[in-house]
């Protein structure tokens, strides 16, 4: 599908995807990739300018056809909440059963129902603006959910959250979405929040989805050096590639205008043609720290800032006339201007051609995956 | 600053004070000789007083809930769909706030009296004439009136309200007409505010009382309260018993207000609100909102605008329709008739400048942290809204007029100088509400950065607070002058002899029958404001430095 806003800006451009029953699928995305306007067209508040939207066997958009958001049958958690501020937390989310028929009475006790699932049961008559973000947060999500929907939509529903509620809150929605057995497709622009729910993701850009699969896939096997990029690189390097690629897939690379004690190896991602000109992007998880007269190192550089983590220290890096390796994880600290050596292993260092590429996946790629959304 | 709360005691809390109670203790003044009686306001609810003031509630009742639907309708059609012209729809609601109601009630007295323009013109339309110079009349002007508040108050709330309770609604299952329904409850701030104000508005209103209500012999309770001091001799006890009812008319609303949003809260902006969608109207839905705000116009603006213009057109004798400038030429040669003009225009000038300064301050205090001070200046200038104008005036007389002053050596009765500062005095309240916004968003940096830099106190203000309140500062300053320059009430009770206002200038040659020339007069007058408007928004314009102007402005892309 394409979905073309007045004015002529492109907000998804050739989309295609197909999401299984009772999937798990986000969608990560910086800013103005496209993600909200998907998940905007798939609720029916925007209309598509051309392709197709099933849910299941039905077809609810199409250019010409267009079913509004009442009559697709889902559940949407939205970014600020958007829960009615003049309605109580019961009301709130007894709106999500009106469209099964219910009388009033079933709504509330339903509502109920659903409140104590997530942990709202004593809050039921209070008013939006009485509760914590987070509590908010979680009625937001019992109005979803109480309508017993096949789809739910997530519109970056951490994102207005502090990283411990975020955390306990994500684990929340896993958990409870996956047990009401609804497919769920989610947008967020944070890779751990995405890699930690998905059991698929989804990477945009420009209106355009570079890459779906499992999280270990999109880590591993990066289809662009956009989607390593945005699901965390350490740094990006110009390298000459020195020799043919072994049976594991890699090669040996020497990073230019670098001192390097040895040349170092990396795994050949699809789409590099075999030229000798590549860019090598390194993952925080392919490098290692030591003192630089050990005898494993690669290059030597020089720690500029380093930060306490809770699993160690992460220290960011100056290689001369390269830009900087951040987020380099080790177990002992560096101290800032401390000359440390760095051994890049094999695994997480990828090889892509210097020329950046922004194609979207093929349709049969993309819609490998069973019945269409 | 002592100067400051010494000044405002004296001119807004002591004469309505005194004159509050000199309804229960006549004998403090020297008014009677009881020290303590319920009297004077047992009599309002008799007679004459009694009707005026059924009359000013139910007449008001249905004005504010008109004037709500009316101005909520147009609202929602400017906010919400593809309109066209709506971007005007906003300044013209501005226009008709500026005007005084007495303005269209004149065109529309004009137009249907006995001898008016629409006899003159040979039409005849009885029960039209019944039903405008009666209680209808009053309603339709109260109640247009009542637009402009609603149209303001309800489109502030649905630019606040993000399109985001709509697409909730929707998505979980709601239709459009289910989903509308849901979230108009969300604006109830907005709607109680336009109800209340509205009421507050109508229920105070003294132009209409004045014009359409005495020709229609239809009593209001502002009007009887001007009657009961104009009377000879005058009954202060009296008056200031309608004044105690109309206080409390006006207080109830607000204070009804208050108490129905009392524990909720309704903030619905946010960082993240998505920007509403425009509906786009199908053809009748077009015809429709086009065709009934067409018609609003016509009858809030056009139909009084024209009644007045063509009232101001034909002479002052005979039957006949013939257009003339005769009335026009009188107002620019006859001294009498043209000066009420530039005095009035002297009065409004000295008193926005007056009022801009001490309104700065005001919003100042009530920005700084909440004291007992600022706690107690914030509810005399929220009592002071709800005090009707007259009765203002009526305090004035009342206070300025006690033997006492003559002693303390105070003797600005009937004179410009008590008529300049009860201006100030009634204008005080709203201008500080409306720097209030502004002055809230200044940050103390502003100041505190020219003072590290190296800037006194008044050269910091100047450079670093003056190019940022300009443009607000000049919208209160040009509020308060077409405010005053047009002023009836105050200018009615309190004008010193022989120097009458425009506004009581019109209204006398209205009285003694020359309604060409106190239409000619009207019309000039309202004219004369516009082109003040203009020109020191133009002068603004050209003069004032660019980055003064950008300030607040949006950016086109």
């Amino acid at each position: 599908m394409t979905k073309i806003y007045p004015g002529g800006n492109r907000g998804l451009d050739e989309f295609s995807l197909s999401v299984d029953t009772g999937d798990f699928l986000v969608l990560l995305g910086p800013s103005g990739s496209g993600k909200t306007t998907l998940l905007r067209c798939l609720a029916g508040i925007e209309r598509v300018s051309a392709g197709t939207i099933s849910l299941g066997e039905n077809i609810v958009a199409t250019s010409s056809r267009h079913l509004p958001p009442e009559r697709r049958d889902l559940g949407m958690v939205f970014q600020d909440y958007a829960l009615w501020p003049h309605l109580t937390v019961r009301d709130n989310v007894a709106f999500g059963l009106r469209r099964r028929g219910l009388a009033r009475d079933a709504r509330r006790s339903g509502a109920g129902d659903v409140l104590a699932r997530v942990g709202l049961g004593h809050l039921q008559d209070r008013f939006p603006s009485q509760l914590s973000g987070g509590e908010q947060q979680r009625v937001a999500l019992a109005r979803a959910l109480a309508g017993r929907t096949g789809l739910i939509l997530f519109d970056e529903p951490l994102s207005n959250l502090d990283a411990n509620l975020r955390e306990r809150l994500r684990i929340e929605i896993s958990e409870l979405v996956r047990e009401s057995g609804a497919t769920a497709v989610y947008i967020t622009h944070d890779q751990a929040e995405a890699f930690a729910l998905a059991d698929r993701v989804g990477v945009l850009q420009g209106g355009r989805l570079l890459q779906v699969g499992a999280p270990e896939d999109i880590y591993g096997d990066p289809a662009t050096r956009f989607v390593a990029r945005f699901t965390g690189l350490a740094g990006e390097f110009p390298a000459r590639v020195l020799g043919p690629s072994d049976a594991r897939g890699q090669v040996e690379v020497q990073i230019t205008d670098l001192p390097m004690a040895r040349p170092m190896h990396a795994r050949v991602m699809a789409g590099t043609d075999g030229g000798r000109d590549v860019v090598v992007a390194i993952r925080p998880a392919a490098i290692s720290l030591c003192a630089y007269d050990a005898d494993a190192h690669h290059v030597t550089g020089t720690v500029v800032d380093v930060a306490f983590r809770d699993r160690g220290y992460e220290h960011a890096i100056d290689l001369p006339g390269h830009p900087r390796l951040t987020g380099v994880l080790h177990h002992t600290r560096f101290d800032r201007g401390a000359t440390v050596g760095l051994h890049f292993g094999a695994q997480h260092c990828l090889v892509f051609p210097p020329e950046e590429t922004g194609s979207s996946l093929s349709s049969d790629a993309a819609v490998a995956h069973g019945v269409p959304v | 600053m002592p100067l400051f709360w010494v000044a405002l005691a004296v001119a807004i809390l002591a004469p309505c004070a005194s004159f509050l109670l000199l309804a229960v203790s006549p004998r403090l003044f020297s008014q009677g000789g009881q020290w303590f009686t319920l009297t004077y306001l047992r009599q309002v609810f008799t007679g004459y007083t009694a009707t005026a003031l059924v009359n000013s509630i139910w007449v008001s009742v249905v004005a504010c809930v008109c004037g709500t639907c009316i101005g909520g309708a147009i609202a929602w059609s400017v906010s919400r769909t593809t309109l066209p012209g709506r971007r005007f729809i906003p300044a013209t609601m501005w226009l008709a706030l500026l005007l005084p109601s007495w303005l269209p009630s004149l065109g529309w007295v004009e137009l249907f009296q006995n001898g008016g323009v629409l006899q003159r013109a040979g039409i005849d339309l009885p029960w039209l004439t019944h039903f405008i110079l009666g209680p209808g009349g009053v309603v339709l002007v109260l109640g247009l009136r009542c637009v402009p508040f609603a149209f303001l108050a309800i489109t502030a709330a649905l630019v606040g309200l993000g399109q985001e309770f709509d697409d909730a609604a929707r998505v979980h299952g709601a239709t459009r007409s289910q989903a509308m329904r849901l979230i108009i409850p969300i604006i109830a701030p907005a709607i109680w505010s336009a109800l209340a104000i509205g009421f507050a508005e109508s229920v105070s209103d003294f132009g209409v009382a004045a014009t359409l209500g005495t020709t229609a012999n239809f009593p209001l309770a502002t009007y009887s309260l001007y009657n009961q001091i104009n009377a000879f001799p005058p009954s202060f006890p009296g008056a200031a018993a309608m004044g105690w009812l109309l206080v409390l008319s006006v207080a109830l609303p607000l204070g009804l207000q208050t108490r129905a949003l009392r524990g909720k809260s309704y903030s619905v902006l946010s960082g993240r609100t998505r920007q509403a969608v425009r509906r786009r109207l199908s053809w009748p839905g077009l015809v429709g909102a086009l065709g009934g705000i067409s018609i609003f116009y016509l009858v809030a603006l056009g139909v009084p605008a024209i009644g007045a213009l063509m009232g101001s057109l034909v002479s002052e004798r005979g039957s006949s329709i013939s257009l003339n400038l005769v009335n026009y030429q009188q107002v620019f040669h006859n001294g009498e008739l043209f000066d009420p003009l530039v005095r009035s225009g002297r009065y409004a000038a000295i008193t926005a400048s007056i009022t801009v300064v001490a309104g700065f301050i005001a919003a100042r205090l009530l920005t700084k942290v909440r004291t007992k001070a600022v706690r107690m200046l914030d509810f005399l200038l929220l009592a002071a809204v709800a005090i009707p104008s007259v009765l203002f005036a009526a305090g004035y007389i009342f206070t300025y007029n006690l033997p006492i002053m003559s002693t303390l050596g105070i003797n600005l009765y009937q004179t410009q100088t008590l008529l300049v500062i009860a201006y100030a005095a009634s204008s005080l309240p709203l201008n500080a509400r409306v720097l209030v916004g502004s002055v809230s968003q200044l940050q103390p940096s502003l100041m505190d950065a020219g003072r590290a830099h190296g800037a006194g106190p008044i050269r910091a203000w100047l450079r670093g607070i003056f190019p940022v309140m300009s443009k607000p500062l000049l919208v209160a300053w040009l509020l308060t002058f077409t405010g005053v320059f047009l002023e009836l009430p105050i200018s009615q009770l309190l004008y010193a002899p022989s120097n009458p206002p425009v506004a009581v200038a019109i209204e006398s040659n209205l009285g003694n029958y020359h309604f060409g020339l106190g239409l000619a007069q009207a019309v000039t007058a309202v004219v004369c404001a516009f082109i003040v408007v203009g020109g020191v928004l133009g002068i603004y314009r050209v003069l004032a430095p660019r980055g003064w102007r950008r300030l607040g402005e949006a950016s086109h892309r």
